[in-house]
């Protein structure tokens, strides 16, 4: 059940363009070599996905707003 | 129909029946008495729409044996399923005269108006989510794309809970957009995707793909594309086609306890007819 849990917000974050973020695995207490490579691998990967893209938004938002001014005023000049 | 209404409500087999009358020209829900039989003649059939069973819902909280009829499109009856399994509405006080349904992926011919395609802007166009696109046209956009698509609507959300409010399978007493653990109430504006995910997460299981919440919304977000996906993914994984049949358990991916503590919520209002 959990496995499916994960795949379908797996899923559901991939249509809006956040894939890849969400990870589950499963490791004993025993298993602290394959904790580390988890660990280390997925820190990559986030890594290598770059800072999670919805900080970014409140800046473009502005910059959305702006062009669609501009739009309009293009549209019907002053 | 009329008169099977009429003979429902003489014989008792039913205390109300909901469906729509046209008031100053506009097709409103309503419910007809046996106090007032001859009011039967106006029940109107096409082309409103309108969550009915939600209003069942509301007076069953208020009168539990209360036995209710209502008219009953393609996804009221598809809701109905989803509210028997979920225990709140008894089958047997609900009776139903089954009508022509509306136009959706699950059925092809329907008159309702309110799922003709709309026209989308052309700024919508250039930077939103076309409501009228098929999930794989959104899918194909690329990550960034879409993400961007997607929070261009979602930042227009005014919080207005409208597309909660409007669904029949959204009947929790204590709602999670009203949490502030996880969504922040008051001040505008919501947290996005936060709010929005938080609903397509619960929509699993439930979401009967009647697009109400997406006519509902005031600002034209495309909520029922969201959605479709979620019954998507619970299909594909879980085998699990929502409010086909009453057969089937209900179905939460939340799994069965939850621990955040209780907020009392002001009761939703029954729909006045006097
Ligand atoms: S949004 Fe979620 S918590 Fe709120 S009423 Fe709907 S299903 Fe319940
Ligand atoms: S389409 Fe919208 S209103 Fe209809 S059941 Fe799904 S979430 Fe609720
Ligand atoms: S109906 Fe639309 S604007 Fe209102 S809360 Fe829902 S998504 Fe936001």
């Amino acid at each position: 059940m959990t496995v499916k849990r994960i795949t379908f917000l797996q899923e559901l974050l991939g249509l809006l363009g956040l894939g890849g973020r969400l990870g589950l695995s499963w490791i004993s207490s025993a298993e602290a070599q394959k904790f580390v490579q988890v660990v280390t691998d997925f820190t990559q990967k986030i890594k290598s996905l770059g800072p999670n893209p919805l900080s970014a938004f409140p800046e473009k938002r502005k910059a959305a707003a702006a062009g669609l001014l501009l739009e309009q005023s293009s549209v019907m000049p002053a | 129909m009329n008169n099977k209404v009429k003979a429902w409500l003489e014989d008792g087999t039913i205390d109300v029946f909901l469906g729509y009358k046209e008031v100053d020209h506009h097709p409103l829900p309503y419910c007809f008495t046996k106090e007032r039989l001859d009011e039967v003649d106006d029940l109107l059939l096409s082309p409103a729409r309108y969550s009915l069973e939600k209003i069942a819902t509301h007076m069953t909280d208020e009168e539990p044996d209360i036995k209710i009829g209502m008219l009953a499109r393609d996804c009221n009856s598809r809701a109905l399923n989803v509210l028997y399994l979920w225990n709140q509405l008894n089958p047997d006080n609900v009776r139903t005269v089954n009508v022509n349904c509306c136009p959706s992926r699950l059925k092809e011919h329907g008159d309702c108006s309110y799922l003709e395609p709309e026209t989308v802007g052309a700024y919508k166009r250039r930077v939103g989510v076309d409501n009228n696109l098929a999930l794989k046209d959104v899918e194909a956009y690329d990550e960034t794309e879409r993400l961007d698509r997607w929070m261009y609507e979602f930042q227009k959300c005014i919080k207005c809970y409208g597309c909660r409010n409007i669904c029949p399978v959204c009947f929790c007493k204590e709602c999670s957009l009203e949490h502030d653990e996880l969504v922040r109430t008051g001040p505008l504006l919501p947290d996005v995707p936060v709010f929005h995910m938080v609903r397509a997460v619960h929509m699993a299981g439930r979401c009967i793909d009647c697009g109400l919440c997406e006519a509902a919304c005031p600002m034209d977000i495309p909520l029922r594309l969201l959605y479709q996906k979620v019954n998507q993914i619970v299909m594909d994984l879980f085998d699990y086609k929502t409010g086909t049949s009453v057969e089937q358990p209900p179905f939460s991916i939340l799994g069965d306890t939850v621990t955040l503590e209780p907020k009392p919520i002001e009761p939703l209002k029954v729909i006045n007819n006097e």
